[in-house]
């Protein structure tokens, strides 16, 4: 009896290797695209890191990634850009990619949330909220995807798209309908992109948060408010750190076999019954 | 670092059905990781050979003869993965079988026996391990403990080849949402991996390969997979990499159960 021997198999730790791979991070200043682009460069990749608010705040949160990015000894590079507008995703892609010299991941990291009730959801907090949630993970995909397509097959890897979304994507929550479609839209463009880019060696998948430690949401002070960290299986709300090792695995070669997947890292919430 | 959240040093795995396939690349994955293995399945050539390879990456291993439909057996594996390591972190239940009973053209032609094989040897054998093994973590005082099962895809759509395995693997997802809440408590995480379709060796001949290469038109991404690639996921999910992950399935299928309403390759395009 032998041991089976893949030519292409990618081993263990090695598997996670992105050393050599560019990778462009949507919403780099918040607390998880942070998290994100510095475990992509932690596993060796060089990385774009974009805003998509022109706020001093973000800005300046921006600026330290990038220097933290380059602390780990990866090329960084800043862009402060609205993606909720076509034009603005595809011109900030082309110059991350003319800047990186390809793109080879992407990550759409940005979230806009409000919470109100349906009846005073007034048509900009929807655009607003389909514009920044739904809209620029399109706008960023369609730009990243032309960058990717371009490239030369490497191997069986061309692209890997992940968007990070919310199990609210799954699950309904007074208050949050238009949050909720936004994010139902971004997990099933992920299953449409994923069927179309297939066969061109793209994945494209979502990670789905649950409640995250720095969502104004849970600051609710009413008794269910207080009550919604208790109602996660693991009862505390989830960290940036917890999210990016699945999105290192995701943006390695070893996961060329998943594509159009929602990943849930949620403390067993989406499990509750 | 990220990437040392990965390791496993120090862990006490123990694999079903690490005799070949998947169980064997898994098995492997997390040796290579740092964890030292327990290879069981029913054929003791095969998991004996999984074994050497464990210890040829340095890592200390056993291979422990059991067939999973026996609940005595599930529970002396653990028993005895404890004895000589001291210790269990991780329990991965990958054994079951696919296409070798439960098979008739004919539903009123499946008999009760092969019904009940097909239960006991895919959903019955995860329950037994999952049971012992949550209890002697809990009982060895573990700070957190990890089970993994193994289910399918056959389980989220028709499988009219073996419906049974279907609705066995169905009932493994179910399985793991609620232990995963059950055992959460006790910091034990479980989740599983549901493959789609994945070649279990390589192709030996070109003939065979040619072939393989044939079905690949039926997934979206033109290839099978390949055993090897369910190790890096099943790492994440042994690690504390996945730390917040619990009651999860992990779908590994070349993108065909995120479609699968026209035949792969109808990309209409149509003016409104």
């Amino acid at each position: 009896m032998t041991v089976a021997d893949w030519p292409n198999a990618k081993r263990s730790l090695d598997a996670y290797d992105l050393a050599g791979k560019r990778a462009l991070v949507v919403g780099a200043a918040g607390g998880v695209g942070r998290a994100i682009a510095l475990a992509l460069a932690e596993a060796g990749a060089d990385v774009a890191l974009c805003t998509s608010t022109s706020s001093a705040e973000e800005a300046l949160a921006l600026r330290k990634v990038v220097r933290e990015v380059r602390d780990l000894g990866r090329n960084a590079i800043e862009q402060s850009t609205d993606v909720s507008s076509g034009q603005g995703a595809q011109v900030m892609v082309k110059q991350v990619a003319k800047d990186l010299g390809g793109i080879d991941v992407l990550v759409n990291a940005s979230d806009v949330f409000i919470a109100k009730p349906a009846t005073r959801i007034t048509d900009a907090d929807w655009a607003r909220i389909v514009g920044h949630n739904l809209s620029a993970t399109f706008f960023t995909c369609r730009a990243a995807g032309k960058e990717m397509l371009k490239a030369e097959m490497k191997g069986r890897a061309r692209g890997r798209i992940i968007n990070v979304a919310s199990v609210l994507g799954d699950r309904g929550l007074p208050n949050a309908s238009a949050y909720c479609a936004a994010q139902a839209g971004i997990l099933n463009l992920s299953r449409a992109l994923a069927q179309e880019w297939a066969a061109q060696g793209i994945t494209v998948n979502a990670i789905a948060l649950g409640w995250m430690d720095d969502s104004a949401a849970l600051g609710d002070p009413t008794p269910a408010g207080n009550q919604t960290v208790r109602y996660i299986p693991m009862k505390r709300a989830g960290r940036a750190e917890d999210v990016a090792p699945l999105a290192v695995y995701l943006a390695s070669d070893a996961s060329g076999y998943i594509t159009g997947q929602v990943m849930y890292v949620d403390g067993g919430l989406s499990t509750h019954l | 670092m990220v990437l040392d959240r990965l390791r496993l040093d120090g862990k006490v795995a123990i694999v079903t059905g690490a005799g070949r396939g998947l169980g064997q690349q898994m098995a492997l994955a997390l040796a290579e990781a740092g964890a030292d293995v327990v290879c069981a399945s029913r054929t003791q050539a095969q998991i004996e050979a999984t074994a050497d390879a464990v210890r040829a990456v340095g890592r200390r291993a056993l291979a422990i003869p059991t067939d999973v439909r026996s609940s005595e057996q599930c529970k002396a594996l653990i028993d005895a993965t404890a004895d000589e390591f001291g210790t269990l972190d991780i329990m991965l239940s990958n054994a079951g079988i696919g296409d070798a009973r439960g098979h008739a053209t004919e539903l009123w032609d499946v008999n009760d026996e092969d019904w009940r094989d097909t239960i006991d040897v895919n959903l019955s054998s995860a329950f037994y391990c999952a049971r012992a093994a949550s209890k002697k973590m809990i009982d060895l005082n573990k700070p957190s403990g990890v089970i993994i099962n193994v289910a399918s895809g056959t389980a989220l759509r028709a499988y009219t080849q073996n419906f049974g395995y279907g609705a066995a693997k169905a009932g493994v997802i179910a399985l793991t949402k609620s232990l995963a809440v059950m055992l959460q408590r006790h910091n034990i995480r479980v989740n599983c991996i549901i493959p789609g379709f994945v070649a279990q060796r390589p192709a030996p001949t070109p003939e065979i390969a040619a072939m393989m290469q044939k079905q690949a038109r039926y997934y979206p991404v033109q290839r099978l997979g390949e055993a090897w690639e369910l190790g890096p996921l099943a790492l994440y999910l042994a690690s504390d990499a996945s730390s917040y992950v619990t009651g999860q399935g992990f779908i590994i299928d070349g993108g065909g159960l995120a479609g699968g309403v026209a035949p792969v390759g109808f990309a209409p395009e149509v003016e409104g």
